[in-house]
């Protein structure tokens, strides 16, 4: 696999895709990516990071922070097994919990 | 007079002003040191928290993940606590230094709030002899901090209004 970058310090949008759900293959199911509810992140904190790794706007990060301080967990991002491993990495290099499973 | 000045104030795109007293930047710095110090024993399960499961469901996978990426994430959180605890005299970042600031505060916060067992978005009520007061304090500080750094790393942010 595409060994992910190390880098954290990038404030620009690395990719500003959407996440394309239901638009890969029948054969290969896409893979998506978690974020955990935990109780010390603070709701600005995700919300900021959901931004600056994704490029999502404002209230598209914040719909999605609320969900996961809500409802325990969202999806943040979707795609190949590929991709969902290196937005593991970078939501784990913000401190973020975040698991990929197939959908 | 009483001049109000922001914590963190941005005085352009990449260019951010930091009024902290010196007691606060002198804690910023040993709280980095502290946790730069506590990533040598990387099975200290203080940790958990920096370190997250990737692939809860399978362990073997999780086991692969692990292996390809732990000594990356090890080195990347040394580098940024280090890069803060260097900069915490600083009256001024730019954008980047301000990022690290940023996941920085964050890994402090994670590893106090595991430390503290923190199970509430609020904090709870603390006796005023609680061993853990001057802990929960420090907790609460770099709370505050982290949202003011949040706060104008977002004001200003390149991406802002997409």
């Amino acid at each position: 696999m595409k060994r992910p970058s190390t880098r954290a310090s990038s404030t620009a949008p690395v990719e500003i895709d959407e996440p394309d759900i239901g638009q890969e293959s029948e054969t290969e199911k896409p893979w998506v990516v978690l974020v955990w509810n935990d109780p010390i992140n603070l709701m600005s904190y995700v919300t900021f990071v959901l931004q600056k790794l994704f490029g999502y706007s404002l209230e598209k990060a914040q719909a999605m922070m609320l969900d996961v301080h809500e409802k325990g967990r969202a999806v943040v991002s979707s795609g190949s097994k590929e991709k969902a491993e290196l937005d593991v990495f970078r939501l784990h290099e913000h401190g973020l919990w975040a698991t990929m499973q197939q959908d | 007079m009483f001049g109000f000045r922001r914590t963190i104030q941005t005085k352009g795109p990449d260019r951010f002003a930091v009024n902290l007293g010196e007691e606060e930047r002198s804690v910023l710095r040993a709280v980095c040191e502290d946790v730069v110090a506590a990533l040598d024993d990387d099975a200290n399960p203080l940790l958990r928290r920096v370190f997250p499961v990737g692939h809860a469901s399978d362990p073997e996978i999780e086991a692969q993940y692990r292996a390809l990426v732990h000594s990356d994430l090890l080195r990347t959180r040394r580098e940024i606590l280090t890069r803060v605890g260097e900069t915490a005299f600083d009256t001024e970042l730019d954008r980047v230094t301000l990022d690290r600031w940023m996941i920085g505060i964050n890994t402090v916060r994670l590893v106090l709030g595991t430390r503290l067992d923190v199970i509430e978005n609020h904090m709870p009520e603390i006796d005023h002899d609680d061993p853990d007061l001057p802990a929960w304090a420090l907790y609460e500080f770099l709370g505050w901090l982290l949202e003011i750094v949040i706060q104008a790393l977002s004001d200003s942010a390149p991406t802002a209004g997409r």
